[in-house]
């Protein structure tokens, strides 16, 4: 009932199904083909993506944007089949602003997790069938608690709290353990490093992703393209601007030989 | 019994009676359109009157609490299932009253077996550029009316005329929030003397019919007045002001002015009632 401010249930009372499943050939290379990753930084969160589509191996699109804003303080990165991802994204920004409206307080940062794990369990049946499955990387700050956090989930929606650092997509082996090793050994703990530094590690994160992993797109300095990073800290949501991306690549991330 | 058409006439002139009664009691919304978007306040007795309806729209109400949350409940579901199926865009206040609410409100006031919505609603709605800024106020029995610039809702149409008239003649070209703050509340006081005045009005029916007619027709009071009434009122009450802002940073422009706000916001002389 819309009492209870239950958005995604009210789609429902008007006959709406998330990603319904279909009888599919077995072919299809409908894989996870990107790379997105989050990480602790001092002042919050950084999310970052890279923001290419692939289509088997076909680059479909160089400008897709997979680093998601529902709402000021939270943001969902994602990897898997796009129809379904942005739609998953369109229903919870739309669930948490009818719950905040109708109920008069935002809905706490445990719930938002819930209404994520949720809609994954829905899209169970369209994940197995190969049209639908959707691996996100869903960060946030809690403003109750006053800290960032970081979940990740697996296609039937279970989901994980990645305490320092979290990645999904296929370019997400790589990387995982550069964060690991840079985590473990580096000068100072991811959560430690400022806001440059965290951007730095960001772009050469995807950068080694893009290296090893087709699907990814990293950086395009002649197209002027780089990845999508947002910042999550209690102020809320922020997205860098090329403008900052530009000189941190070229200065720190190009190896001039 | 009321198959009989004047029978039924009769029981929805009894109802106007009724309803009209029902509002006496009833604060006043003011909405005012200023520099930055819509600003809209009342002074409200603990249950807010104000509230959020979709990205660009708000809600003030008076009436019953249940009728006004039923309705906004209403609201609330058709402008979010519109906005997620179409786009927020396709969200317009004019399609949610015309087509959604108001034939509610009108279908429950014309059957006499069932209760009506003890409620009057103004929609405010931000446009994407100023001149696109609009109200929307529906009565009671359905009827709705939409304006530009300021719309008020106020327990009769008397008081609805004054605070109109009181407002268009103070708006200058642009307002800031603070100056179109002052004046809104201006047009409240104006608005709650009148009621006031009514219910005197009312109870001294048994006087010579000059005085009532001398009284209803007294001068605008001056701002002075205004503020002191307010003042009295407003000290045991909450002033409840929300605003549509353009500026606001992501989709919803929502904004409702907190305490902290409102103690840099409200005039001089009502700063001390706001609990910083």
């Amino acid at each position: 009932m819309g009492m209870q401010g239950d958005f995604l249930q009210l789609l429902k009372e008007q006959g709406f199904t998330l990603g319904a499943s279909t009888a599919v050939g077995t072919d299809h290379a409908l894989t996870n083909a990107t790379t997105i990753l989050a990480f602790k930084y001092r002042d919050g969160v950084l999310v970052a993506g890279d923001r290419r589509a692939t289509a088997g191996n076909m680059v479909m699109y160089d400008r897709t944007d997979k680093v998601l804003e529902i709402d000021p303080h939270s943001v969902m990165a994602i990897a898997g089949v796009p129809a379904t991802a942005y739609e998953m994204v369109r229903v919870l920004e739309h669930s948490f602003k009818y719950y905040r409206r109708t109920q008069l307080q935002e809905l706490s940062f445990d719930g938002k997790l819930r209404a994520v794990s949720k809609l994954l369990k829905d899209n169970v049946p369209a994940a197995l069938a190969g049209t639908g499955a959707v691996v996100p990387v869903f960060a946030g700050y809690d403003v109750d608690q006053g800290s960032a956090k970081i979940y990740f989930y697996d296609i039937l929606g279970a989901e994980f709290e990645g305490v320092e650092y979290a990645v999904s997509g296929s370019g997400s082996p790589t990387i995982r353990g550069i964060l690991h090793y840079l985590n473990t050994w580096g000068d100072q703990p991811l959560s430690a490093l400022p806001e440059e530094q965290a951007m730095v590690q960001a772009l050469r994160l995807l950068t080694s992703a893009a290296e090893f992993d087709s699907a990814t797109g990293g950086v395009n300095r002649e197209a002027s393209l780089y990845p999508v990073i947002k910042l999550i800290t209690g102020a809320g949501v922020q997205t860098v601007p090329d403008a900052t991306l530009k000189p941190l690549y070229e200065s720190q991330v190009v190896r001039y030989v | 019994m009321y198959e009989e058409p004047y029978r039924w006439v009769e029981a929805v002139g009894n109802r106007r009676q009724y309803l009209d009664e029902q509002f006496k009691q009833g604060s006043p919304v003011v909405g005012l359109t200023y520099e930055g978007g819509i600003l809209l306040t009342t002074v409200s007795k603990g249950t807010p009157k104000l509230y959020e309806i979709y990205d660009r729209l708000a809600l003030g109400g008076m009436g019953h609490p249940t009728d006004l949350e039923k309705l906004r409940f209403s609201l609330l579901e058709m402008a979010h299932v519109e906005g997620f199926n179409r786009s927020p865009s396709d969200v317009t206040g004019s399609r949610l009253v015309k087509y959604g609410i108001a034939p509610v409100i009108k279908q429950a006031f014309e059957e006499v077996y069932k209760a009506p919505f003890i409620v009057r609603i103004l929609v405010a709605e931000l446009g994407l550029k100023p001149e696109k800024d609009a109200f929307l106020t529906i009565n009671y029995d359905g009827t709705f009316e939409e304006t530009t610039g300021r719309a008020v809702l106020a327990a009769t149409p008397a008081a609805q005329t004054k605070m109109m008239a009181y407002l268009k003649e103070h708006t200058t070209a642009t307002l800031s929030l603070e100056q179109s703050l002052d004046l809104a509340l201006r047009a409240w006081a104006i608005g709650s003397l009148a009621h006031q005045q009514e219910e005197t009005d009312q109870q001294a029916e048994t006087e010579p019919p000059t005085s009532r007619a001398g009284s209803s027709t007294a001068a605008i009071p001056k701002a002075d007045v205004l503020m002191t009434h307010l003042r009295g009122i407003a000290g045991e009450r909450v002033i409840e002001c929300a605003v549509l802002d353009r500026q606001v940073p992501g989709t919803s422009k929502y904004r409702s002015l907190k305490p902290a706000d409102l103690s840099r916001l409200l005039p001089k002389a009502l700063q001390s009632l706001v609990a910083g």
